[in-house]
């Protein structure tokens, strides 16, 4: 494989690097069928991991969408928003009956630039798109479902939002690979913030809270683990798998997810004040709770 | 390229501190600022203490908040200002309003 | 700052976002966490040469709106354009969080009557999303609101306020939408990608971003109402927004949580049903939609004061809720 290349608009290979062979069926999860026709940029599906079923929610950067101009190069639209969502509520649904420790894990592939940006979308709602997609697996994450993220190449801005931040944990190859982790390139945040472009590249050297980049989001706890090799993804995604079972099994769901990830930024140095502030709102609320809860 | 931040400390004559424990005006937009007044026992004194990315106006500050601190005979007083490139004339509007509101009788139920 | 009786016949759009607050819930009842006197303003800022603010752009507190205990977020589009970044996030999610708190403790003392007394969290959003200056930590506080907003689910009620001038979008677009309930202005605007980043994208032919009656149409209060997508339409006063408020606090939760439009695999059909509305229609404009749902001169509804857009207006029609 000729890794030189990184994994940027793989995402079918990752999915067939990652899933056992041959086992990848696109559109199903049990017998609950997927519309095939809409969202041809997010590929949905169940897949094996050592012959363990998990739903499958991919980037396509090769595909475009027919019907919505703004859709290709991994762009998130409106029908792969909602493809998605449907991909996480039919999970739900296939284990409904199933208990904690056997709700099948959900593995995202991240690698995409960004929400759909066009007039038709903001007609209809794009912002209801994402938001769609991002509380079905919040919903799925508190029902128990283990959500892994995997960054192989974009995960930009609104779309890694959308597609990643929900996971309950987060990882992503190496920098090495062309990983981009950002909200916007520095030359845009230099035109915007009207701040020397200069300045930001040399701020951003060591400021994890702004700088583009794989490792400054590790320092902010927002990525758990950067994979080195492209063919330790598998095992990677694996041993989080068990790791986020076993912490849901002990009802340690506050170690995961969003707020899990809070804490962590705080353990690594890159986000202090979140947690400052959050003690002091709660000191401030208990003085005056009891005249506010029985008025 | 940080932030500048001037402190400035006074004594008068006399000196008047707010009739609230504290008080805060004003939303830190462009060419805006905002004012935060806190009593304190500073033994007559008053403090104030400017944080803004305007560099290179530090007497044109001293003047203005000298003059104010001054002119109220204010003492036993915390002023904070955060600006945002305010101007003079609007730097001194939003001191003056910003008293006024420290030494706002409440009414009842408000 | 204005007395809460003055406040109430203010505009909504020329309030700033501590009086919003204050504003919105019963006279007299708002207590402010982490004021300005707290001094908490953004520890990112100074570096970049960015002026600070001690609310760093948001206000949080709780008031009563009658019994009910009313969790406030109040963005400030003045400071940064309302953006948000490592405290202005934590500040909003801590305030849900504590919602949810408070809906717990009124449920073990009141097992009977918690209902009446049932917590609910409102948010006055004025903002563009995610914070440049810290961005990675802004977009992290995103997913953090998200997750608590599920938290709430079938709990406490989150409800929208977009009255404000610079609207909510970004990030925060994904979020408004997200919640139980909105409530908007004509002047408010819900969307994801703002118009400058549209024409930017797609040129200026296309969408002319100066175009403000274009991008109204586009974004604004009364296409949302139109599309559902917006609950309730008032008029740009706090008192209009206060007194939405009063009349969906009377609603029980099971009534209110029908006002949803995205959270379940339902929502998501028929939210689909309306994508391919987009493809069939092949929409150029919002008024194309406005007419396809029924109203006949959609251009006469833009002009049209609030009273008679709300007598004469057609929506779309929903199947659920």
């Amino acid at each position: 494989m000729d890794y030189e290349q990184g994994m940027i608009g793989r995402g079918r290979d990752a999915l067939e690097m990652i899933f056992d062979a041959d086992s990848i069926k696109e559109n199903l999860i049990d017998d609950i069928q997927i519309e095939a026709e809409i969202g041809p940029g997010a590929v949905v599906g169940t897949g094996l991991l050592d012959g363990e079923k998990a739903t499958f929610i991919a980037n396509d950067a090769q595909a475009i969408n027919p019907r919505f101009n703004v859709v290709y190069f991994g762009v998130i639209g409106m029908e792969e928003a909602y493809k998605m969502a449907l991909a996480v509520y039919s999970t739900i649904e296939a284990d409904k009956d199933k208990p904690l420790e056997q709700k099948r894990p959900l593995v995202l592939i991240v690698d995409t630039p960004g929400n759909g940006p066009g007039k038709t979308e903001e007609i209809f709602g794009m912002n209801k798109a994402t938001g769609s997609y991002q509380l079905a697996l919040a919903e799925a994450r508190k029902l128990g479902h283990p959500i892994i993220a995997m960054v192989i190449g974009r995960a930009i801005s609104g779309a890694f939002l959308c597609h990643g931040l929900q996971a309950d944990q987060i990882l992503a190859l190496d920098k090495t690979f062309g990983t981009m982790i950002h909200v916007m390139p520095l030359t845009s945040i230099s035109r915007i913030t009207k701040i020397d472009i200069e300045r930001l590249e040399e701020l951003s050297k060591d400021n994890p809270v702004f700088a583009a980049g794989v490792d400054f989001f590790h320092r902010l706890g927002g990525v758990e683990e950067i994979v080195k090799k492209v063919e330790d993804m598998k095992a990677t995604i694996k041993k989080h798998i068990a790791e986020v079972r076993e912490a849901k099994k002990a009802g340690q769901q506050e170690k995961l997810g969003p707020w899990g990830r809070g804490a962590l930024g705080d353990e690594r140095g890159g986000r202090v004040a979140r947690k400052k502030v959050m003690e002091k709102m709660t000191e401030e609320y208990n003085a005056v709770a009891d005249k506010y809860l029985n008025a | 390229m940080a932030l500048n931040e001037l402190n400035f400390k006074y004594k008068v004559e006399n000196p008047q501190s707010i009739a609230k424990e504290y008080s805060h005006l004003g939303v830190v937009g462009s060419g805006d600022l905002e004012v935060l007044m806190e009593k304190k026992d500073f033994g007559g004194g008053a403090e104030v203490k400017v944080v803004t990315p305007v560099t290179g106006f530090d007497k044109v500050w001293e003047m203005v908040v000298t003059k104010f601190v001054k002119g109220n005979n204010l003492g036993d007083l915390l002023i904070e200002i955060n600006d945002n490139n305010a101007t003079p004339v609007v730097v001194s509007m939003r001191l003056r309003q910003a008293l006024a509101e420290a030494n706002k009788i409440e009414k009842g139920g408000e | 700052m204005l007395s809460w009786d003055e406040l109430q016949k203010a505009k909504f759009t020329e309030a700033n976002a501590r009086e919003r607050a204050f504003g919105l819930v019963d006279k007299g009842t708002f207590t402010e966490f982490v004021s300005p006197r707290d001094r908490m303003p953004s520890p990112h800022l100074p570096v970049l040469g960015e002026a600070i603010g001690y609310d760093d752009g948001v206000v949080t507190g709780i008031g009563l709106i009658g019994k009910r205990p009313v969790f406030v977020v109040s963005q400030e589009g003045r400071f940064i354009g309302g953006a948000v970044g490592e405290v202005h996030g934590a500040k909003m999610v801590q305030a849900i969080k504590l919602a949810l708190k408070a809906y717990e403790d009124v449920k073990v003392k009141y097992p009977d009557s918690y209902e009446e007394r049932l917590p609910a969290v409102v948010i006055s959003f004025e903002t563009g999303g995610v914070r440049l200056h810290e961005s990675n930590a802004g977009l992290l506080a995103h997913a953090e609101v998200m997750d608590q907003f599920q938290d709430a689910r079938g709990k406490i009620p989150i409800i929208a306020v977009i009255g404000s001038k610079i609207g909510c979008f970004g990030g925060m677009g994904f979020v408004g939408a997200a919640t139980d309930v909105i409530i908007m202005s004509e002047q408010g605007r819900l969307g994801l990608t703002g118009p400058e980043v549209i024409e930017q994208e797609m040129g200026k032919d296309e969408f002319d971003a100066s175009n403000k009656a274009l991008v109204f149409r586009t974004t604004g209060g009364k296409h949302k109402y139109i599309m559902q997508d917006a609950n309730f339409l008032v008029e740009d006063s706090v008192a209009g927004f206060y007194q939405q408020l009063q009349e969906v606090m009377k609603l029980p939760f099971a009534e209110i949580e029908k006002f949803r439009r995205i959270g379940s695999k339902k929502l998501v059909e028929e939210q689909l049903e309306l994508v391919k509305l987009a493809v069939g229609l092949g929409a150029k404009d919002s008024m194309d939609v406005w007419k396809y749902y029924g109203n006949e001169d959609p251009a006469k509804l833009v002009d049209m004061g609030p009273d008679e857009f709300l007598k004469v207006a057609k929506r779309r029609e929903r199947k659920l809720g």
